[in-house]
């Protein structure tokens, strides 16, 4: 049997999926009798490749099996948090900018007066790299446009869709670190040195004037105790 | 010192120790805090060596945004004012009147490096228990004798590990770290760390600061996740999670 020639739509598909302003969407099949809330992304189960096999202190890009569970699509933005908590105040026209200056402890019982709950790293890792490893969640590597500034510069939670990965995840890999809820610990570390931080994800790299997006297996970590510009919060679900 | 000299000096401190505070604050704006307005040196590059100035020493490097002779005690006085109930001019022995507090903690600088030393000196919260700021409060402004200044949410300054710092590995700050006080936040760039300090200002609005009016530098001036080069570590390049510098998992070279 004569086979279709495959070149010129995997050409098609290259360009599509590097295009600046599109990232080619997974497409995910939803099981019936699971509701998907508009703000959240369905993350199927299945496999997906963690961390990187060049860092220690990752996974090692060895592959690692989620059941599937729910994710914001965005970070939490400050007017979604004002609206649990009436104390937190912002400028009025930066409502749409992550919610920020929240420690692990304000990040956790937001989400569960949302219903929802921190991601594990690994809901996180998967949720924003999708499941063929790559570096950058929008696939493209890219340089950061406030390259040449020294401090954070938030930006809307919807407002890149340029920097969006294979599921439909904002903000992962800029914008606000994230906090998850695994402690930070990696094979080898001291006894005494776990259980003090917690994982965070997705935020910028920054020294002194160079801003770099951080890859999609970038392990950071604090003290569940701080509170910064630089950090927010994302939620998940478990699938009911 | 001369008699007649050391008379001057002594009366000029008691007579900025004597005012009401509202009049040393309108003193202390229109003179800077004791060092009066000082000479520009930001460009010159003839400075004379005995000015504090830029220098690279090995393990722990000096900045200064305006090279300058440093504070004379006898001419120093810290005043502090605002929006507070009570309006306060401190002379440096007043200072050791706090409760007193150390710490070890890094100081990064925007530019890369870091350097750790033990400081001692007493919190924020022993100036806000004596002044008492007003509740429309919400911002601290810095004035330095070497013309530098800084602002800090109030909230920033009331964090563990902000010291107002008089000593440095166990002695009085030298002349290039900042004597006869400075700010130690260790959160913040080091160009949060202001030196020299000569007026505290309680407002309730936010002020600019030095480095965001003079470079590609952040008001808010939160240390980001990045890299550090440490000079105690021959400035290996070690990632660093943002906020105050620890490097958890690597030991200095021996």
């Amino acid at each position: 049997m004569k086979r279709a020639p495959i070149l010129p739509y995997l050409i098609l598909s290259f360009f599509i999926s590097c295009s600046k302003d599109s990232v080619e969407q997974i497409e995910v099949n939803i099981p019936v009798g699971v509701v998907v809330p508009e703000e959240m992304v369905f993350i199927p189960e299945g496999d997906f490749i963690m961390g990187s096999a060049d860092e220690k202190r990752t996974a090692k890009g060895k592959k690692k099996f989620l059941p599937a569970y729910l994710i914001d699509r965005f970070e939490t933005s400050r007017n979604e948090y004002a609206e649990l908590h009436s104390n937190y105040k912002f400028a009025e026209n930066k409502g749409d900018f992550p919610a920020t200056q929240l420690n692990y402890f304000d990040a956790d019982s937001y989400c569960k007066l949302r219903n929802k709950r921190l991601p594990t790293e690994a809901e996180w890792e998967k949720a924003a790299r999708g499941p063929d490893g790559r570096k950058w969640p929008w696939l493209v590597y890219y340089e950061h446009p406030n390259d040449g500034f020294s401090g954070f510069i938030p930006e809307p939670v919807a407002k890149r869709k340029d920097w969006i990965g294979p599921y439909g995840l904002y903000g992962t890999g800029h914008n606000v670190w994230e906090w998850t809820s695994d402690w930070y610990d990696y094979s080898g570390m001291p006894k005494a040195k776990r259980n003090k931080h917690k994982v965070i994800r997705g935020g910028l790299l920054q020294t002194h004037t160079m801003i770099r997006f951080s890859p999609t297996w970038y392990r950071n970590f604090q003290d569940p105790n701080n509170r910064f510009n630089f950090l927010g919060v994302r939620c998940a679900r478990d699938i009911k | 010192m001369d008699q007649p000299k050391e008379k001057s000096i002594a009366s000029r401190r008691n007579f900025l120790r004597a005012l009401p505070p509202f009049l040393a604050g309108i003193f202390g704006y229109l003179f800077k805090g004791s060092a009066w307005a000082i000479p520009d040196h930001r460009n010159n590059k003839n400075i004379p060596k005995n000015y504090i100035q830029n220098r690279d020493i090995p393990g722990f490097h000096i900045r200064s945004a305006n090279p300058f002779l440093g504070v004379d005690v006898n001419e120093w006085g810290l005043i502090i004012g605002g929006l507070v109930k009570k309006s306060l001019t401190l002379s440096y022995e007043d200072l050791f009147d706090f409760k007193s507090t150390k710490q070890i903690s890094r100081l990064k600088c925007v530019e890369c490096w870091s350097a750790k030393a033990e400081w001692e000196g007493f919190t924020f919260e022993e100036i806000v228990k004596r002044v008492q700021p007003l509740p429309e409060a919400k911002y601290v402004y810095f004035q330095s004798a070497d013309s530098y200044y800084e602002s800090y949410p109030l909230e920033e300054l009331l964090r563990p590990r902000v010291l107002m710092v008089l000593k440095m590995n166990g002695n009085a700050l030298s002349k290039n770290h900042g004597f006869p006080l400075r700010l130690i936040a260790p959160f913040k760039y080091g160009y949060k760390n202001v030196k020299y300090i000569t007026r505290i200002d309680f407002r309730k609005e936010r002020s600019r600061n030095y480095w965001a009016d003079n470079g590609p530098y952040s008001i808010d001036g939160t240390i980001q996740p990045g890299i550090d080069h440490p000079l105690d570590y021959k400035k290996k390049p070690i990632p660093i999670n943002g906020g105050e510098v620890f490097h958890f998992f690597d030991t200095p070279p021996s």
